[in-house]
């Protein structure tokens, strides 16, 4: 797998005469962990829908890699961007969780090839024969990301991957995403869950209303209460032991806090 | 205090499924709970607030087994997908939220001061006049639990409420909870975000392939919140810290 640049340039859209996006500049290039984060409403799912040509910007240019996503339908957006959608259920709608997941690769002329493993690689190798609707809600996400997985993409875009989640399906997630990054892929998340921020991107960018409001390594801007205030966050709970405790080299991921905790005395009751 | 609602070896299997969602639970739950319902993914959370709330079988089909009594006059649930509870025949968030009370035929000031006190509850006053169908997916999430409020239900049953809502908004809708249920309601969440859950949980219970694992105060039974097991991989011994004040106290300088 090898990635692309996306780029986004004086990009701006409107429902109507609602304004949701005000001129926004970002370029996330390959292999990068990217993720998008901000209030409700800030325009972070719409900046990732003109990505995939199912919005088109009212001005502006969106790229990715060679594409002027302009030129291009969604579906032929879909060959070189995997995009899965905040609410899996809207797109599953195979009568296995295999063949759901098979769908792309099939489309692209691939056959069945990886959908196994991708199958393992986010635990869902126990329900490959059911219904997707036969498995719980936060299965069904996984199921939909497995499919954008099997395709391969040069750019993953995922809105909200871990919601609904619990803590050994989020660490499936981080571990995917992570792989595919190593791999070259360019990697997009929106998301609310800091935690899973600080174990996944290394890089944030902060919208707010519309814009960009800031855009700094994720060690850097996790370890800035104010700025993340300034943006209706708190840092993640990592963030906050590490803060607290006055750990050395700024932790955000749980296995380096655990690591800056090792050798701690404590004590054998709270006070 | 009176229980709104008693479960004994209650037992719940969806139509179709070969085997049961939920098996053998006794639960009482009364006004003033804050009940917190945990466990991995696909545990029977979600099915215990159906079969809780009356939900189950009434509304999905299936099959309950043993014993339920709800007491409760009227009970309210919010789905963890909000944009499946929109009427779709409303064209302000206002009027979404004064569907419900206005179908129960009360007198139009009446649902007018419900859908306002929801809104101001759930501090999305300034969403009012907006259309439903264009909210985001936090808006949405917030809009549908003040329509559910709007009821005034003896039981508010939340399913994994804050899963769309950025972290401000999250903390907002947890910490309502307390004051929902001290005004005599009784508030269940199923949830997966343990440390939000541990702030407000009167108390709390754990499932396990749909059987109650754990039940008890939060402290007992919330331990997989991430200073816990952060402190628990470093080698602190139990009770582990819920959360991260907890956490510094027990490190000895």
């Amino acid at each position: 797998m090898i990635g692309c640049e996306v780029r986004v340039t004086a990009v701006r859209f409107a429902y109507g005469e609602r304004e949701a996006l005000r001129g926004i500049d970002l370029a996330v290039g390959a292999g990068e962990r990217v993720a998008l984060v901000g209030p409700n409403g800030a325009g972070k799912t719409t900046l990732t829908r003109l990505l995939v040509a199912l919005r088109r910007p009212t001005a502006g240019r969106v790229t990715v890699g060679d594409w002027d996503v302009a030129t291009k339908r969604p579906d032929e957006m879909a060959r070189r961007v995997g995009y899965a959608f905040q609410h899996a259920d809207q797109q599953l709608f195979a009568r296995t969780v295999a063949d759901d997941v098979a769908f792309g690769p099939r489309c692209l002329g691939r056959g069945r090839a990886g959908v196994a493993s991708v199958l393992d690689e986010l635990g869902l190798g126990g329900v490959a024969d059911l219904h997707p609707y036969d498995v719980p809600a936060p299965a069904r996400k996984l199921v939909a990301l497995a499919g954008v997985l099997a395709m391969e993409p040069a750019v993953l875009i995922l809105d909200e991957p871990t919601a609904g989640l619990d803590r050994v399906q989020r660490s499936r997630v981080v571990a995917a995403l992570r792989r595919r990054a190593d791999a070259g892929v360019t990697v997009l998340a929106v998301s609310h869950d800091l935690g899973f921020v600080a174990e996944a991107a290394d890089r944030i960018v902060a919208m707010r209303e519309g814009r960009v409001a800031t855009d700094r390594p994720a060690r850097e801007l996790l370890y800035d209460r104010e700025a993340l205030a300034a943006l209706g966050l708190r840092p993640p709970t990592t963030a906050q032991i590490g803060m607290a405790l006055g750990l050395p080299g700024s932790p955000i991921r749980a296995h380096e806090v655990v690591d800056a905790l090792r050798g701690t005395r404590w004590k054998e009751m709270p006070e | 205090m009176t229980a709104l609602v008693e479960l004994e070896r209650a037992g719940f299997t969806y139509p179709g499924a070969r085997s049961p969602a939920l098996s053998d639970v006794s639960l009482d739950i009364a006004a003033g709970d804050v009940l917190v319902v945990t466990g991995e993914a696909g545990a029977g959370a979600s099915t215990l607030l159906l079969v809780a709330t009356g939900f189950a079988p009434r509304v999905v089909g299936g099959k309950l087994s043993g014993q339920r009594r709800i007491a409760a006059r009227r009970c309210g649930v919010v789905f963890a997908r909000p944009w499946t509870q929109l009427t779709g025949l409303c064209s302000t968030v206002r009027d979404e939220i004064a569907f419900g009370p206005a179908s129960f035929g009360l007198p139009r000031q009446a649902v007018l001061d419900a859908a306002e006190r929801a809104m101001r509850e759930l501090r999305i006053a300034h969403l009012a006049e907006r259309e439903p169908s264009q909210l985001s997916g936090g808006e949405l999430q917030r809009v549908v639990v003040a329509a559910a409020l709007a009821l005034d239900p003896e039981v508010l049953a939340l399913d994994d409420p804050a899963a769309e809502l950025d972290p401000e908004a999250a903390d907002a809708l947890y910490d309502v909870l307390p004051a929902i249920a001290a005004a005599g309601k009784a508030v269940v969440v199923a949830t997966p975000d343990l440390e939000r859950a541990a702030r407000v949980a009167t108390r709390a219970v754990t499932l396990e392939h749909g059987r109650i694992a754990a039940r008890g105060a939060p402290a007992d039974v919330l331990d997989g919140t991430e200073p816990a097991l952060v402190a628990r991989a470093a080698g602190c011994p139990r009770p582990y810290p819920l959360d991260v004040p907890a956490l510094v106290r027990r490190v000895r300088r």
